[in-house]
């Protein structure tokens, strides 16, 4: 498509938009009729007289019912019955859907020369030559226009959005200019002058210009983020300082929260917004932050904001709210805090139904089983016998996690589990029955490393039963992760055709724990032993960096090396490359 | 515990890996875009020279690429560094060569690893260098010189010097106008001031133009001058006000030479003639050298792109070397000086990229005395709207930028051998 048939398509869109709203435009033209702003006394009206309103009204009609070739005559009529504007308009509107937008200048050309300091004329004249593509006929109009009123801010405004909407930024560039020069500042298009800064990728300069804006109008903030939000990230730190810039208004402060939420970095955006005090305003930022960052599936982002709206205006229902993004966010501490914070304001039945999941879900994943069983039989009469077999999951998993696969087994008497429900997938674990396992854990949601830890076990051996294996996962659940290492360590023996994945386990366990030693010994069989497994890049990788941190450079060096190396085709080659260049030109020691 | 520290037989078995495939006589560093990683490509041809191994520019084939003997630490090193390498045989170079002999191209002999000096201050600046940057991501050494090493010592061994954004004319770029108070603005303007009484010099537009003119003898007798952003119009001004106070006051207590436009003695420039100095002071700007004067609000232009200009392998192969790329069309960046104004260069400046329609040029070169120079303006090709203050750029997301691979070819190009020009 050429440039013109886009720039014509663009401005359908916009016009089609437009008459979604004909009956309110009706209202809305016919209040203009009575009641336009007086014009200039040398100049013809373009308000119309009362005669003319019922044929704007007819001409509003007809576009509304898609009776294009009706509107045009009523507007016509109307324009010649002296409603100039409100004919003018909706002429502009009716050409435009029908694609024929030149026909309006023919009635422009007649128009503007009658009426030749109305805004919104000129500004119709100046859309549609730039749709209709003739750039030079419209920056004649534009010269025209502002010869004649050259400290009137309209002209340089209207063209300066014409060719920014046009993408003609540079354009835009020189008429801002132009304005400043005639204007003495550019102080009344500051939202142009933002808009064609972004457009030029301008960054920093477009955020300074946006903050200035808002200092003023501080309802620009949406604007702003959707001016700012392409900015590459290269040139994020320069609009992050302009809009953190001490002295900048609160609306600056929430567009560059939502601004980090868009390049994907919402904690950062939550923690502009956090240090604010809180008032009424700040509090309503906050839920609005708290709503995006809850879409974009933040969870420890929202779990904050929602902690320090329910601070600052205690709300169970946020405070719910709270603790559903904390369990999201795999915090069930701060689950089960909050929604204790919410449960005494929530009535009986919907205690039930919404605070007594999460609760029970928070418990449960704490491993805080004994209390779980409590709070459950508390809840009991009301819930009912089902109501509480209905649970049984919960506090098995509870047991679970608490390390008491007897008492998990106990919980579940009685409650029907499917033989891929996550449970007994982990119960079966435990008991290294690896083959019901792995039928059951194919489809777990569970998160944390423990569950990718067995499904990458599951995945690797074909061996359908190894107590070793249920031991060293039963220890790991229980928290003990010293112990839990040195089983996997042991567990490799029992699965040769796993062991490499076993050892790595250990490793990653003992580097959490920031056993270094151990950790590397680990990681030094595995590549070593194991050169042609999965987990050999990663030992190499590793090697190397535990080399690095203990300051031997070469062997670190080496090691990068061998991955690249032995490795060409792993993941993590340009990783090794990265680190071997840190490595070469000193960036580490 | 003890960690074995002795090399692993997985490294002898990689080594074999790479060294063990049937030994062509030749590896084709390619250069267009069958090449993974441009930029390493010219580090490890550096490094083959630097080795003593003799390779090959085989100019304006597949986009410039690179001839090596089949070693296997050539191997190694491609592979260490992501370079795309094809093993050729000798008929498969012969065929090489005669499509190079039937066409606009060359293959010029690299010889000798070029001894490489950047200026640059000793302690890193809130900006980086575009050059400094290459180097490093390439893997190509370099000496680090600043005032000292070029007042006090021969520059004559050195092959290449690179100067970047510092202002030969002693004025900080003007930053004085937002930066005054900024501690790294006051550090090195104190740093500047005791160079300059170190060696008796009365401030600091007297000590770079000292500098200017160790710079200039460097090229006029022999040596290679490559310069990006505010070091070239800089340089030009420096050189050609050798007598002329063309300092504002807030750098030496003077003003300006009322005068100074008319006294700058040109003939001691290497690119420009006739250009109008900037005589506010409140204006960031020093000439009309630049076209896009970034940082005046009210004359700036926008970016566009620039195109590199083709010249005949044979005839022509210096320019033809420094415009070796894989793409011929490239966005635009802005620098302290972004451009240079077609008006006011010599008549013996080669351009080497201009921006089609504009009155400016992007990339040029020529000779003095005995030696060459070449500037391209702009800061850093992989980020278009550089602000003081921003994270230098990580290469490691650009292996393939064509803007960068112009400064590695300025690199590469003093280890060509000089053939006798073709009549």
């Amino acid at each position: 498509m050429s440039a013109h048939g886009l720039r014509r398509s663009a401005r359908r869109a916009v016009v089609a938009a437009g008459t979604a709203f004909a009956t309110f435009t009706t209202l809305t033209a016919i209040t203009t009729l009575v009641a336009s702003s007086p014009l200039p006394a040398q100049e013809t009206s373009v308000a119309a007289p009362l005669v003319a309103a019922p044929l704007v009204a007819r001409g509003l009609e007809a576009e509304s019912a898609g009776k294009n070739r009706e509107a045009i005559a009523a507007y016509r009529a109307a324009i010649a019955a002296g409603a100039v504007l409100p004919g003018v308009l909706g002429l502009e509107r009716v050409f435009s859907v029908l694609a024929q937008e030149d026909s309006l200048l023919v009635a422009l050309d007649t128009l503007v020369p009658l009426h030749p300091r109305d805004a919104q004329l000129r500004g119709a004249q100046l859309r549609t030559l730039a749709t209709v593509g003739r750039d030079e006929a419209a920056r004649r109009a534009y010269e025209g226009w502002r010869d004649q009123s050259p400290t009137d801010v309209a002209p340089y405004r209207e063209y300066a959005r014409v060719l920014l909407f046009n993408n003609r930024a540079g354009a835009a560039d020189t008429v801002l200019r132009e304005a400043s020069a005639a204007l003495g500042s550019t102080r009344a298009l500051v939202l142009e002058v933002a808009q064609m800064r972004a457009a030029l990728g301008l960054w920093r300069e477009a955020a300074e210009a946006w903050r200035a804006a808002m200092i003023e109008e501080p309802y620009y903030e949406s604007a702003t983020v959707f001016s700012l939000s392409p900015t590459p990230p290269p040139a994020r730190d320069g609009v992050r300082a302009e809009l953190a810039r001490a002295g900048a208004p609160l609306g600056a402060t929430q567009a560059l929260a939502f601004l980090e939420v868009a390049w994907g970095a919402p904690r950062t955006g939550w923690l502009a917004l956090a240090t604010l005090a809180p008032s009424d305003t700040v509090v309503a930022i906050w839920r609005q932050f708290a709503d995006e960052v809850e879409r974009a599936r933040a969870w420890a982002t929202a779990r904050d904001a929602f902690v320090a709206i329910d601070g600052a205006r205690p709300d169970p229902a946020i405070a719910l709210r709270g603790a559903t993004a904390a369990l999201n966010a795999d915090d069930a501490a701060a689950a089960l805090r909050l929604v204790r914070r919410a449960a005494p304001a929530i009535d009986g039945t919907r205690r039930l139904s919404e605070v007594l999941p999460i609760e029970l879900e928070a418990l449960a994943r704490l491993g805080q089983a004994t209390e779980a069983e409590r709070v459950l039989a508390r809840a009991g009469a009301a819930l009912g016998e089902d109501g509480v077999r209905g649970y049984a999951r919960t506090i098995a998993w509870a047991w679970i996690r608490a390390g008491d696969v007897a008492r998990a087994r106990a919980a579940l008497a009685g409650a029907t589990l499917s033989a891929e429900d996550a449970v007994a997938g982990w119960l079966a674990l435990f008991d290294g029955d690896l083959a019901a396992a792995r039928l059951a854990l194919r489809n777990t949601e569970v998160p944390g490393q423990d569950a990718i830890s067995a499904l990458a076990l599951l995945n690797r051996t074909r061996q359908a039963t190894s107590v070793s294996i249920g031991t060293a996962f039963l220890t790991l659940a229980r928290g003990d992760t010293a112990l839990a290492s040195r089983r996997f360590e042991s567990a490799a023996t029992d699965l040769p055709d796993a062991a490499p994945l076993l050892l790595a386990i250990a490793a990653r366990l003992e580097s959490a724990r920031r056993n270094e030693d151990r950790a590397l010994a680990l990681w030094q069989r595995v590549a070593g032993q194991y050169a042609d497994a999965p987990e050999a890049p990663e030992a190499q990788l590793e090697w190397a960096r535990g080399l690095r941190r203990r300051g031997d450079l070469t062997a670190a060096r080496e090691h990068l090396e061998q991955l690249i190396l032995m490795y060409p085709k792993s993941a993590l080659v340009p990783q090794a490359r990265r680190e071997l260049d840190a490595l070469r030109t000193g960036a580490v020691s | 515990m003890m960690i074995a520290r002795k090399r692993s037989p997985l490294a002898a078995l990689a080594f074999l890996l790479i060294a063990l495939p049937a030994r062509a006589q030749h590896l084709l560093l390619p250069m267009d875009d069958a090449q993974a990683n441009h930029l390493k490509a010219y580090g490890v041809t550096f490094s083959a020279l630097t080795d003593g191994v003799r390779a090959e520019w085989l100019l304006n084939y597949r986009g410039g690429s690179f001839l090596v003997p089949d070693l296997p630490s050539l191997r190694r090193a491609s592979a260490l560094a992501g370079v795309t390498f094809e093993a050729v045989d000798g008929a498969a170079v012969a065929a090489i060569r005669k499509e190079i002999a039937d066409g606009n191209m060359d293959a010029v002999p690299l010889e000798k690893a070029p001894r490489i000096a950047v200026y640059t201050p000793p302690d890193a600046p809130p900006w980086d260098d575009a050059v400094t940057l290459a180097l490093n991501y390439a893997g190509i050494p370099y000496s680090r010189i600043w005032d000292d090493e070029v007042l006090d010592t021969d520059l004559a061994k050195y092959d290449w010097i690179h100067l970047h954004h510092e202002d030969f004319t002693g004025q900080q770029n003007k930053l004085f106008l937002g930066f005054r108070d900024a501690p790294w603005f006051v550090l090195a303007r104190e740093r500047d001031l005791g160079t300059a009484r170190k060696h008796g010099l009365a401030d600091i537009p007297t000590l770079k133009k000292s500098v200017s003119d160790r710079l200039r003898a460097f090229v006029e007798r022999g040596g290679f001058l490559f310069a990006m952003c505010g070091a070239t119009e800089t340089l030009e001004l420096a050189n050609a006000a050798k007598n002329v106070d063309i300092a504002g006051p807030y750098s030496d207590g003077s003003p300006m030479d009322p005068d100074a436009d008319v006294k700058m003695d040109w003939t001691r420039a290497f690119a420009v003639q006739g250009a109008h100095l900037e005589f506010a002071g409140g204006v960031n700007a020093m000439s009309d050298i630049d076209g896009h004067q970034v940082n005046v609000p009210s004359r700036r232009q926008p970016l566009g792109t620039f195109t590199l200009f083709g010249f005949s392998a044979k005839f022509d192969p210096v320019a033809t070397m420094l415009v070796q790329d894989h793409r011929t069309v490239i966005n635009d960046y802005y620098g302290v000086t972004t451009s240079f104004m077609r008006k006011v260069l010599k008549p013996g400046a080669t351009v080497l990229a201009h921006e089609e329609g504009a009155p400016w040029v992007k990339y040029i070169h020529g000779n003095y005395g005995q030696g060459s120079w070449t500037y391209l303006g702009g800061h850093d090709p992989e980020d278009p709207q550089h602000n003081i203050g921003a994270p230098p750029t990580d290469l490691a997301l650009h292996p393939n930028s064509p803007g960068y691979r112009l400064i590695l070819n300025n690199v590469l190009f003093p280890a060509a051998k000089k053939k006798p020009l073709k009549t």
